[in-house]
């Protein structure tokens, strides 16, 4: 199928959005501040496998994440341990502020159910078409694989393109020759 | 400086009538309120409050989340006491105050006044805490008023549900001397999470503790640099011109006891200086006048309150000298001066030339009238004086 054939590798011209994430907005809630955010986005920390993200005061998690420039968003990888690692999670493209008490006010651009072999570090492809022109992405971690009380994730990395905004920073002075 | 949004629950439970807290657990509470509200605006002027109250009729907002101290204050008056407090409601209803604050960026924060006994169960309460530390709101609780048993546990249940690294507090107050206002600033409700206090609450904790503040005149140059260059100016302007007016006094004095002739130039001399306000004149006068009328008596207090003027000015001090040196010889020349001031005409006349000073004042007739009464024995005093006086030499 072609769906699980392009599922299982990283399209080629999809890159990690890691470097287009606006550090200065982002947010989670309900996270441990001894196991924050960070440890499952960051280069590095993301490959330790020791340090986690963890839920604090139940198993539901919600992550802000705002980019610098507008993305396209092709696949994401979510990787945790077999009992409390992440099960449902739902994805909501450009909306800002949510709270735990609006994740049910309106649909979510995309729902996901890990499997085991996700959470092995295998790519989940999203709905392309709802992700086209993403400035924020809103992660709400619903429950866990087993019920339990804290969900921990070791990694999210997020696979995609970025559509043509100027880089103003790109932008070169013409010389007078 | 962090930046907060934060609601204040107040108990208007029939329990606040209580006078245990003077002058009543309503008006201590009200107190507290308002320097809490002053405090969150001052450490950073981005800071917003909003105030509810739990009991009466329903938990109901007097005012949403807003920076306008003004707003905040005005909505305290005419609260009205009575009913129960719902102390889960009124979180709840805090927390969504919270949540549609205008700038998301704030951190949310509850201030709660907990007054009256706490009818809730612990596992509400806790799973109440457990709400509000998902969605990243810290929580104060200012237990205070009855004591039942089992509020205290259950406050320190709710507290330990919604506690995430120490950010939120609880306070146990009981009635005592003290305001409840002035035990809530030394804590860390008022003090923030360790930051080390703002210049408000520090300031204004100092003086509450009756101390010695630690800026001068109560106000910290960081947060409010305008207002404490302007004090120190006024405080500067007024010293000058009580430095003046000594000085005049001393040199009034010694010409004084030089002749009584120049009595007219010195009094038009000073007319004619002109200082600005009316009120400035009247007091000038009133100083000149009462330290003419008591010569005698008051010239040692004179001396100690010239010496420390003329210690700052030579001039001065020269006069000073002249003065003393004067008053040992002539006596006499006072009671002259004592009769020409007793001239009630003489004197009406010299006011009427002083700009700014209405002779029918009733302050200034009353000044002229104790001279009057008092021009009387303090002739008799002189004219002792004088033959003992002769007699020594």
């Amino acid at each position: 199928m072609s769906a699980a054939e392009s599922a299982t590798a990283i399209h080629r011209n999809q890159v990690d959005l890691l470097d287009f994430i606006d550090w200065s907005g982002v947010e989670c809630l309900n996270q441990s501040s001894s196991h924050p955010l960070p440890n499952a986005l960051k280069q590095g920390y993301r490959e330790d496998e020791g340090l986690n993200l963890e839920s604090d005061a139940d198993e539901q998690l919600l992550i802000y994440i705002p980019f610098t420039q507008v993305i396209k968003l092709h696949s994401i990888v979510v990787m945790g341990s077999e009992e409390d690692g992440p099960k449902t999670v739902k994805l909501f493209a450009n909306r800002e502020h949510m709270g735990f008490s609006n994740v049910s006010d309106f649909p979510p651009s995309d729902t996901v159910v890990l499997s085991q072999d996700n959470l092995k570090g295998k790519p989940v492809v999203v709905k392309y078409v709802k992700f086209q022109n993403v400035r924020s992405l809103t992660i709400f971690i619903e429950d866990n694989q087993s019920g339990l009380e804290i969900t921990k994730v070791q990694k999210i990395a997020l696979y995609g393109s970025t559509v043509e905004t100027t880089d103003m920073k790109g932008l070169k002075k013409i010389e007078d020759h | 400086m962090v930046l907060e949004a934060t609601m204040i629950c107040i108990d208007n439970s029939e329990w606040m009538r209580n006078g245990d807290y003077g002058p009543s657990r309503f008006q201590a509470q009200a107190d507290a309120v308002n320097l809490i509200c002053g405090a969150k605006t001052q450490s950073n002027p981005e800071n917003t409050v909003g105030v509810l109250t739990m009991a009466g009729k329903g938990v109901r907002v007097l005012v949403t989340p807003t920076s306008d101290l003004g707003k905040i204050l005005a909505c305290m008056h005419g609260l009205e006491i009575g009913g129960e407090m719902n102390l889960a409601a009124g979180i709840q209803v805090a927390q969504l105050a919270l949540k549609h604050r205008q700038n998301k960026k704030q951190q949310q924060r509850i201030i709660v006044f907990a007054g009256s006994p706490v009818k809730h169960e612990k596992k509400t309460l806790e799973m109440i805490g457990k709400k509000l530390k998902k969605n990243s709101v810290t929580l104060d609780i200012v237990n205070f008023g009855e004591d039942d048993e089992g509020k205290t546990e259950k406050l320190e249940a709710l507290l330990a549900a919604v506690n995430n690294n120490d950010t939120s507090h609880i306070v146990h107050i009981p009635a005592g001397p003290n305001a409840l206002s002035d035990i809530l600033l030394s804590t860390p409700i008022f003090t923030g999470d360790g930051e080390g206090g703002s210049g408000f609450a520090a300031s204004a904790a100092a003086a509450a503790a009756g101390g010695i503040s630690g800026f001068e005149f109560g106000v910290d140059p960081n947060l409010d640099p305008e207002l404490a260059l302007a004090l120190r100016v006024s405080m500067e302007e007024e010293r000058a011109r009580q430095e003046a007016a000594a000085k005049k006094a001393a040199e009034e004095s010694s010409k004084q006891e030089k002749g009584g002739e120049e009595q007219d130039a010195t009094m038009t001399e000073r007319a004619s200086e002109g200082a600005s306000e009316a009120d400035n004149k009247k007091n000038e006068f009133l100083a000149l006048a009462m330290s003419m009328d008591e010569p005698a008596s008051s010239q040692d207090l004179q001396d100690t309150e010239m010496s420390d003027a003329a210690a700052e000015d030579p001039e001065l001090a020269l006069a000073l000298q002249l003065s003393v040196q004067d008053s040992a010889k002539d006596s006499s020349s006072q009671a002259d001066m004592s009769k020409l001031l007793a001239d009630q005409s003489f004197v009406s006349s010299i006011l009427a030339s002083l700009p700014g000073v209405d002779p029918n004042d009733p302050s200034v007739k009353e000044v002229l009238a104790s001279m009057q009464s008092q021009s009387e024995p303090q002739q008799k005093q002189d004219e002792d004086k004088a033959p003992k006086e002769e007699d020594k030499k």
